[in-house]
């Protein structure tokens, strides 16, 4: 089969453009999520919720301990900024099929993913704050600037391993119906060893051990862990940032794997 | 284009035993389809639903990649999606005429989609006010893709594609649940479309008023092959060895009609006869010789009964 010839060509990949794109593209989402901001509120109450009953329970284990407080605080805060949903706004499309839509635009299909993931996380972000606050007020926490700032770094990059992470699981849409069981089993990962059913100093050495070189941790536990001054000096935060850059390329190549595979199976039902 | 589809039996046994031992079998969509367009062409794509259709169409699009052959739209390898392919090209489906947020104005989609095709802004203003005036936009520009009608989605959906002045077309049932108004407003802005712009367009329609108004030639796919690819006329002589006679004949001896042809209608003097091709040019002579006729013409069967034949009997 053969049609018409091209008569100009554009440069393939221009990274500029790429980013005004997914900043257009949050822009849009941003106003498109602003109509469901009662949804939001429910996936901000599912977001609390583990790192609220982490902190009462190792209160009431180490109730003089203000290290737990602190810690579950920022973990709550960190938790609602980084949390990704990509089985429901990228797998759904699969599924039926409205991914062709975005299969036909002149960019890549993971910058509308790229946009939906930053305005969810920036609602969540505006409704999550005043918990935090509260809570924090409630405990009395008291948190450095310093602490803050060192904490921004493991952040953005726990945030980026997040969103590796769920969008690497979201593609077995490709391949199975039941995307929704695999995401939930790494979201009990995360849970288990990313530090929010229990810190992950309080676990055993060898698990613990275990615990920082997966990519768990790095998500969850050690951003919230240096906001609460408990990782002292550079050797450690280097160490942490490291770990988290190994699993985002290990993330990010697997994910493009997937991607690349799961196209080809592709079949467009129902649309 | 095959699909690896599973398959098992009925019945517990079976169930279990696919578990360790899953089986597929090879479902073809399209095989040895093989055809060229020119630029500019208009080509209806026809044929019986789960011909391949829209799968050619998905592949043509790079939506699909073919799972053996070779496809060339623009000097391009379509499955590849290369942006610089798919700033030319728009493909548009009657079952979902507009995707992405359904919560935005049809305004601000537009505004979006001027940045994503990088329309220059006096171009865009150009575009916008003709789409406006032929589309009839001007009410719906500030509502919500999802409040609007499936025709009045068609019509923005039309007018999203056509924002960024598509040099290839591919029009998937593009009336689907049109109302008469709704419909001819599309075939209209289509023709226009192509004629102005010199658009390579590729129509699926199951409504042959569509292919008839809109394509010269047609492209007939039957069980994933190429059944028949020329002229919509030529098609309709192969497969209609008859013409239609329409005359006016108040006074005409319906005996002597019968002789000229097989009456197919006959009312208030009206008279629809089915007569040979090839008997057309004489029986007409010798009917305007010999009746006293106010009115006569000589029409093609209906593409409907053509079509149908060609489904059912294969263009041969």
């Amino acid at each position: 089969m053969t049609m018409p010839a091209a008569s100009y060509r554009r440069p393939a990949f221009r990274p500029r453009r790429l980013l005004q794109m997914i900043s257009l593209r949050t822009r849009m989402e941003v106003l498109e999520w602003s109509g469901t901001w009662w949804f939001l509120l429910t996936l901000v109450v599912q977001a609390v919720l583990g790192p609220l009953i982490g902190m009462f329970v190792w209160s009431a284990v180490y109730p003089a301990d203000p290290y737990v407080a602190t810690y579950y605080v920022a973990l709550l805060l960190v938790t609602v900024m980084t949390e990704s949903f990509e089985q429901f706004t990228f797998s759904e499309k699969i599924y039926d099929g409205t991914i062709s839509h975005d299969l036909l635009r002149p960019q890549p299909v993971i910058v509308n993913t790229i946009g939906t993931n930053i305005a969810i996380r920036t609602w969540l972000t505006i409704m999550g704050v005043p918990v935090a606050l509260l809570t924090g007020i409630a405990f009395g926490i008291s948190l450095t600037w310093t602490a803050i700032l060192a904490a921004l770094p493991v952040f953005v990059l726990g945030a980026t391993l997040n969103f590796c992470w769920i969008f690497m699981l979201s593609l077995t849409a490709f391949w199975t119906e039941r995307v929704h069981s695999i995401v939930g089993f790494g979201w009990t990962l995360n849970s288990l060893l990313g530090g929010t059913i229990a810190p992950l100093v309080f676990l055993p050495e060898r698990l613990r051990d275990i615990g920082q070189i997966l990519p768990f941790y790095g998500m969850l536990g050690l951003p919230a862990d240096v906001v609460a001054g408990r990782v002292h000096g550079l050797e450690p935060l280097l160490t942490g940032l490291g770990y988290q850059a190994v699993w985002i390329t290990v993330f990010s190549t697997a994910a493009v794997l997937l991607w690349r595979a799961g196209i080809r199976r592709y079949t467009v039902v129902g649309a | 284009m095959t699909y690896r589809a599973p398959i098992r039996g009925s019945g517990w046994k079976e169930t279990l035993s696919s578990v360790f031992n899953r089986q597929y079998r090879e479902v073809p969509a399209v095989q040895h389809a093989s055809f060229a367009l020119a630029p500019g062409e208009v080509v209806g794509f026809i044929g019986p639903n789960g011909a391949g259709k829209t799968t050619t169409m998905k592949i043509l699009s790079g939506l699909l990649h073919a799972t053996s052959g070779q496809v060339q739209v623009l000097g391009y390898s379509p499955w590849q999606r290369r942006s610089e392919f798919l700033r030319q090209i728009a493909f548009i489906r009657g079952s979902q005429p507009v995707g992405g947020s359904q919560e935005l104005t049809v305004l601000d989609t537009l505004q979006y989609q001027r940045l994503l095709y990088e329309v220059p802004p006096a171009e865009y203003r150009r575009n916008l006010d003709e789409l406006t005036e032929l589309l009839d936009l001007k009410e719906l520009l500030q509502r919500q893709l999802r409040a609007l009608s499936l025709g009045e989605k068609m019509r923005a959906g039309l007018a999203l594609s056509l924002l960024y002045r598509p040099a290839v077309m591919f029009l998937d049932e593009p009336t689907l649940g049109l109302d008469v108004t709704g419909a001819t407003t599309m075939r209209r802005f289509v023709a226009e479309y192509a004629e102005q712009t010199a658009a390579t367009v590729l129509l699926t329609s199951h409504y042959m008023v569509d292919v008839a108004s809109l394509c010269p030639r047609l492209v007939l796919i039957d069980k994933g092959q190429v059944q028949y690819d020329g002229k919509l006329d030529e098609l309709a002589a192969k497969l209609s060895p008859y013409k239609l006679l329409r005359l006016t004949a108040p006074n005409a001896d319906e005996e002597r009609l019968r002789r000229a042809g097989e009456v197919l209608e006959a009312s208030d003097g009206t008279w629809v006869l089915r007569v040979p091709r090839d008997a057309v040019a004489r029986t007409t002579a010798e009917l305007l010789t010999e009746l006293e006729v106010a009115d006569l013409s000589v029409e093609e069967a209906p593409l409907e009964v053509v079509i149908d034949r060609a489904y059912r009997e294969g263009v041969g």
